[in-house]
């Protein structure tokens, strides 16, 4: 089994739902291309996962559910979306109950969990107008106070499960004064008010995740009691920031399951597929091709995991780290799906031609990622309002507190760590205390130069590590400079620059957050982690937005990669760094297993 | 022994005026707007500063200041009266620098930088 135990039931549900090329399978790609083409929501698959109980892991387990840590979580997502993001996003709109596990009443949170686990319920998230796009505070609905609750008035557009959910987060108006405090969250449920008062607008026809219940809804004088108001009137837009930071992190989750469809999809063309004599995969450029998206993914696994660990032992950090991963991962595993798509050559647009067309549908749902629960720019813009603030703790925290630094950094990526419990009110609206992943880069150098007397290691991708994380420093310490030569400048019209440097950032964050991956686990997650080669590959395919490749050192051999590729495909497993068991085709694993026996005897 | 001067710290008035300069100063500078268009009474929203914006102007405050100031200070005290009475009268905060610099501040307003986003932030990373 697994030595991991956060993996756990990322695997027990793999093998409960089956092999997805299997067209028997729950969530099979034929069942979930069936219907997307008719656009019908997958019902069936959501009951099933309700039967399954897994929206237990969706409750915290001191309100009653199995809820226990973000890296858990996000490694059961994946394996939803890596079958079906349209099914995989409907059943997670679920985690907008984290409002509630954070702001609301004993009374609140009960009847959430209640209503999850006893009545399959779900829930939805009613911020949006239509005309005002990501300006919460321009809000038209309005909540008015009368005696025992408030009068709603207006509509929310466009929502994901407005229709089909029983609860709805709306956030409202309640003073026309306006300002930071003239919004209040309320969780209404549906089956408490009058449904005279309320309608659900009609289904909108999206590009992607064509079977989503995407619609909208709108109040008319609708009565809600005072109950369903979610901590303090005048909360809302706080809470709902706060919000954002926990769904934004896990949203990575949705395009690491999408990633690996594309690329496993792309791979079995790949090796199966004969031209000129030879398969695809061993002509030189696909090969590349595919390898480099291996490691694309391994990155952002390293990001991705990092920040949910980051939920809880640095929750003061995550306005920072949640919009790190919600840009950069996201972003970057869009490109690999389109990069891989080269390599299908023209099957990648077909609907019907290899595995049932999965990836012309992953290619079509992964693409609303980026976009929802705030886009790439709004991510940006929140890291770009904080750079300074980042700038300047870097410079008063230099060479401080190198202990407790380290302690925090251990705990963090280091996988085999308890963590401590996660607590929503530490979740901070802008971060404290600086970045920890870049201010550690300092003390990641020391251990690396430790390692060079290390003899399993070998000195040439060691040597190369080192080299590419002090051009990391380098290039840190040039952002750091132009930030502290400007001036500030609020407000929503910064200068396109300024975005680059937001994302710069990003780049630099997540390759720090490889290098602490590696150190930390170099001993617990297996041979082919432990060499390095995908981790100095890594590092250079980073620095290439800073340097062109002439100015780097030399690319070391990806054989090693590309192998590691393979055998995860041949064996089912997922491609992290954490190479978890995918379901497995039962006459396949009696031909695996005769593979081991006689690599074993070998 | 030396006697006590009330004298020698600034007054709990000086150094509410000085956090309001020092307010003033900043967002005029910030927002590109002329110092003296700035009421203390009005709230900051009026003058283009958004939820976030007043969210992160609490971190250059904090730094100032030198103290730990709840984020959401200017949410809940929109003005830049009503902040800096919070901070002196609630939270105690004293301003290291004298209440000059306010009265400086107010008959010299200082000129809106011309550049957008960083104060030009492009123009010296391409040396243009």
């Amino acid at each position: 089994m697994q030595p991991l135990k956060q993996y756990w039931i990322a695997e027990a549900l793999e093998k409960d739902l089956g092999d997805p090329t299997n067209p028997d399978s729950v969530m099979s790609f034929k069942q979930v291309i069936d219907l997307d083409e008719k656009e019908e929501f997958p019902h069936e698959i959501i009951n099933w996962l309700y039967n399954w109980k897994l929206q237990h892991y969706y409750i915290p387990a001191e309100c009653g559910g199995e809820f226990t840590s973000f890296d858990e979580f996000i490694a059961f997502v994946r394996v939803l979306s890596r079958r079906d993001q349209t099914s995989a996003i409907a059943f997670t709109t679920m985690f907008w109950s984290y409002l509630t596990w954070m702001a609301g009443t004993d009374e609140q949170k009960r009847t959430l969990a209640s209503f999850m686990k006893d009545a399959n319920g779900a829930m939805c998230l009613a911020y949006s107008e239509k005309a005002h796009g990501s300006d919460l505070l321009a809000s038209d609905v309005r909540a008015k106070k009368v005696p025992g609750g408030y009068i709603l008035n207006g509509e929310k557009w466009p929502i994901n499960r407005a229709t089909i959910s029983g609860v709805t987060f709306v956030l409202a108006k309640t003073d026309e004064a306006g300002g930071a405090r003239s919004l209040s969250l309320f969780m209404v449920e549906k089956s408490k008010i009058d449904p005279a008062n309320y309608t659900h607008l009609p289904k909108i026809y999206t590009h992607g995740i064509r079977g989503s219940d995407m619609s909208g809804i709108r109040f008319e004088n609708c009565f809600i009691p005072e109950s369903m108001r979610l901590g303090a009137e005048g909360v809302g837009l706080e809470l709902a920031l706060k919000g954002f930071q926990i769904t934004r992190a896990l949203c990575a989750a949705f395009s690491q399951g999408a990633a690996d469809t594309a690329l496993r999809t792309t791979l079995k063309f790949a090796l199966g597929r004969q031209l000129y004599g030879k398969t695809v995969f061993d002509m030189p450029q696909p090969k590349r091709t595919l390898t480099d998206a291996f490691l694309d993914i391994l990155i952002c696994d390293c990001a991705t995991i990092g920040v949910a660990r980051g939920f809880n032992t640095m929750p003061e950090q995550i306005s920072v780290w949640s919009a790190v991963v919600k840009y950069f991962v996201t972003t970057t595993l869009e490109t690999v799906v389109q990069n891989v798509s080269v390599v299908l050559g023209s099957r990648f647009y077909m609907r019907e031609e290899h595995d049932w067309g999965i990836f012309q549908k992953v290619l079509r749902d992964n693409a609303i990622i980026s976009m929802f629960d705030g886009s790439t720019v709004v991510n940006l813009h929140a890291l770009l309002l904080q750079l300074r603030q980042l700038t300047k703790s870097r410079v008063k925290n230099a060479g401080r507190n190198q202990d407790t630094l380290q302690a925090r950094l251990q705990a963090t990526f280091d996988l085999t760590q308890p963590l401590p419990a996660f607590d929503g009110k530490k979740l901070e609206l802008v971060n404290r205390g600086g970045d920890d992943v870049l201010q550690g880069l300092e003390l990641a150098l020391t251990s690396l130069s430790d390692l060079q007397t290390d003899s399993h290691l070998n000195s040439e991708v060691l040597q190369q590590i080192i080299q590419l994380l002090q051009m990391v420093q380098e290039e840190l310490k040039t952002l750091d400079h132009q930030i502290t030569e400007s001036t500030f400048q609020f407000g929503h019209e910064q200068a396109p620059e300024v975005f680059d440097i937001a994302k710069q950032y990003c780049v630099l964050h997540a390759a720090s957050s490889c290098v602490y991956m590696w150190l930390y686990n170099r001993h617990h997650l297996g041979d082919f982690f432990a060499s390095g080669e995908w981790l100095a590959l890594s590092l250079r395919k980073l620095l290439l937005t800073f340097r062109p490749a002439k100015a780097l050192p030399t690319r070391l051999s990806d054989e090693a990669v590309s192998q590691e590729l393979v055998r995860l495909y041949n064996h089912n497993r997922m491609f992290s760094i954490v190479p978890f068991q995918l379901a497995q085709p039962q006459q396949e694993e009696i031909t695996t297993d005769a593979t081991q026996r006689l690599q074993l005897q070998a | 022994m030396q006697l006590k001067d009330s004298n020698s710290k600034p007054s709990s008035s000086n150094a509410v005026d000085t956090i309001q300069g020092w307010l003033v100063n900043q967002i005029a500078k910030q927002l590109g707007i002329n110092a003296q268009t700035i009421k203390i009474t009005e709230p900051l929203t009026r003058y283009g500063l958004d939820s976030i914006d007043s969210v992160t102007i609490v971190g250059e405050l904090e730094d100032w200041l030198d103290a730990e100031l709840p984020p959401t200070l200017l949410w809940d005290y929109p003005t830049i009266e009503k902040a800096s009475q919070y901070l002196v009268n609630e939270v105690g905060v004293t301003p290291a620098e004298t209440a000059t610099q306010a009265t400086e501040v107010t008959t010299k307003p200082q000129e809106a930088p011309k550049e957008k986003a960083w104060g030009g932030l492009w123009n010296k990373i391409s040396g243009s």
